[in-house]
């Protein structure tokens, strides 16, 4: 059991704000790790109406623990069907599921995401990474997309070193011409800032940042050119006492997510 | 002299000399003749693991991982083809966490990957290191979907499918067996990615229950694995029980793979250790962690980890032994249970395994 009394931490804060990318009514694809703890915390506060989907096949479980794997008992707990793995990523392109969540290790200034390999030469990479696993399908297929990782110049780069899943490719219509379906990221949430694609270009640009967190902080960790919404950058909401108690006390009570990981 | 008309930039991107060891994942009128040539009469098809692998498992084989990662895999019967030692496998990882068992004991040769690691237990460190080592090659790239259409593609009776995943991306420039085609009644230019269907050479799929004609029954999720049985040109079925055909019929509804697929039968309470199996038991959480973290930090740690685990074991009652037995199974039935609903909730933390801290406990 957690301390109650403790201030949020950097991943708690993280999952209140992908939570609230997630409105009520919706179907809602989630990939392992704090999208799981986000999906749960939007469906046990602001939307207990949404629908979760899972990678391995378990869909609209009952309510239960936190799963310790995307393969855990908790993603199909009871459910009315387990879908095959093909069939539950073709329920992205059918146009059944609203929004997905994913990891990155890398994502450029278009959203592209590389879970492949850090490095230049694919050979001797400096580390090779998980590989794509379902990023790369639901990145193809759905409807919004919405990204979260850690930022640094390294994993904010100008070109990922592998393109795992595609954003905007180059940018511009480019992701439309290469064929693929959805309208790509909507978001980019890391823990000092969220950001969006400038219509035209597609571009990555601040939506909001952190509270304390700088235009100049955010840009320097960042290896290339934010751009700047209209006006002033507004502040991040953060996790409310409410929903950090909904966190310790329901949604993740052991930290399996959101205690900072151990050394 | 490669068979069929490769991606060739991938091929040389993958920096692949001989393009024969592609052909047999795509090559249709083999898997036919194998399946033409298979068992028809409902023959007593049981058998022990020990046989199924030396007679099924063949040095070169394209091999399948099956369940998810470390759900309802055939654990068990992957640790007696590493005790057995096969060479030059190709595995297809997807969805994957288990090549690295096999490479640790130089049995892959060749990797088709679309997933490697533990998902928040970290990434694989010992396919990292046999990838830069050159102890594996890499002879695709995929996406979990991508794998998943070539096979149902095959299970459905396709030449392949028309898909719109993993179009733009670097997982095409790294796989030989995909081409970006037009969709042909599409006016205006509309890509695709044409994904043949895939048959593997052999695949172990763990099942609840068969019977010894090898009708088998699967609980919780398929996967691909339906798919999977029906393009594969060897089937072994390893079991939780065998039960009598009637069972089968009358009472196991749902996700049955029929019995003309199957080439071997075996009972193996207990396959999926250390996965967990639904219905059955949950994971012993603390191994992953320790094989990631422990066997991941370096060459000799993995080595000795496995060679605790695969080869200084007999069998998967010795294995469940150093889990902690009878108390084991207990717990992990009653975690699993719990998890499905199936069961009062429990309390479900326990004493995670850092490199600081290993409580030896594995429930």
């Amino acid at each position: 059991m957690q301390d109650l009394n403790a201030p949020a931490n950097p991943l708690e804060n993280l999952a209140y704000i992908i939570a609230q990318q997630i409105e009520d009514h919706s179907i809602v694809y989630i990939g392992t790790g704090i999208p799981m703890v986000a999906g749960i915390l939007a469906k046990k506060t602001h939307a207990p109406n949404i629908t979760l989907v899972y990678e391995s096949g378990g869909q609209d479980p009952i309510e239960g623990d936190m799963p310790w794997s995307v393969g855990c008992p908790f993603t199909w707990r009871k459910s009315p069907t387990i879908m095959e793995m093909s069939y539950s990523f073709a329920q992205c392109y059918n146009g059944y599921v609203d929004i997905g969540f994913l990891g990155f290790a890398q994502v450029d200034m278009y959203g592209n995401v590389n879970t492949h390999m850090i490095g230049s030469d694919y050979h001797q990479p400096k580390v090779r990474m998980t590989g794509s696993g379902g990023n790369n399908d639901l990145s193809s297929l759905t409807e919004k997309m919405v990204l979260v990782g850690l930022q640094t110049p390294d994993k904010f780069p100008e070109k990922v070193d592998f393109i795992t899943s595609v954003g905007y490719l180059s940018g511009g219509d480019s992701r439309k011409e290469a064929g693929l379906i959805g309208n790509g990221p909507a978001a980019v949430i890391s823990p000092w800032g969220v950001y969006d694609f400038h219509p035209a270009s597609k571009r990555m640009r601040i939506k909001s940042l952190t509270p304390g967190v700088t235009f100049d902080l955010v840009q320097q960790l960042t290896g290339f050119e934010l751009l700047k919404p209209e006006g002033d950058i507004p502040e991040t909401k953060l996790i409310t006492p409410e929903a950090l108690e909904v966190v310790r006390t329901q949604v993740d009570p052991r930290g399996v997510f959101t205690s900072m990981p151990p050394a | 002299m490669a068979k069929y008309l490769y991606n060739q930039e991938a091929i040389e991107n993958l920096k692949l000399n001989d393009t024969s060891v592609l052909d047999r994942l795509v090559d249709f009128e083999s898997a036919r003749e194998a399946h033409l040539k298979k068992e028809r009469a409902k023959k007593d098809k049981r058998m022990t693991i020990a046989e199924a692998v030396a007679t099924f498992v063949q040095d070169g084989d394209v091999m399948t991982d099956g369940g998810f990662s470390y759900v309802r895999t055939a654990h068990q019967a992957f640790h007696e083809i590493i005790r057995q030692g096969k060479k030059n496998l190709q595995m297809i990882g997807a969805p994957n966490t288990n090549q690295s068992f096999f490479i640790t004991y130089g049995l892959v040769k060749y990797s088709h990957s679309s997933y490697t690691g533990a998902e928040m237990r970290g990434i694989d460190k010992v396919y990292d290191r046999a990838l830069k080592a050159g102890k594996i090659q890499i002879l695709s790239e995929w996406s979990h979907g991508g794998v998943a259409q070539g096979l149902k593609a095959a299970q459905l009776g396709l030449a392949g499918v028309f898909s719109k995943q993993m179009l733009g991306s670097d997982l095409i420039r790294y796989n030989p067996y995909l081409r970006i085609v037009q969709h042909p009644l599409k006016k205006d230019k509309d890509s695709c990615v044409f994904v043949p269907a895939l048959y593997p050479d052999v695949a172990i799929i763990h099942c609840h229950a068969a019977d010894k004609y090898g009708n088998a029954y699967i609980y919780g999720p398929a996967v691909n694995d339906l798919a999977t049985a029906a393009a594969a040109r060897k089937l072994i079925i390893t079991a939780e029980e065998i039960v009598p055909e009637n069972d089968i019929r009358y009472n196991k509804q749902g996700q049955i793979i029929p019995f003309f697929y199957v080439d071997a039968v075996v009972e193996m309470p207990f396959g999926a250790v250390p996965g967990s199996m639904p219905g059955c038991y949950y994971w012993p959480r603390q191994w992953w962690e320790k094989c990631m973290r422990f066997g991941g930090s370096s060459e000799e740690n993995n080595k000795a980890f496995c060679d605790e685990w695969i080869m200084g074991v007999k069998n998967q009652y010795e294995f469940i032994e150093k889990l902690g037995g009878a108390r084991w199974i207990a717990e992990a039935r009653r975690q699993t249970r719990a998890a499905e609903g199936d069961n009062e909730d429990i309390d479900f933390s326990y004493e995670e395994y850092t490199l600081k801290h290993d409580s030896g406990i594995y429930y």
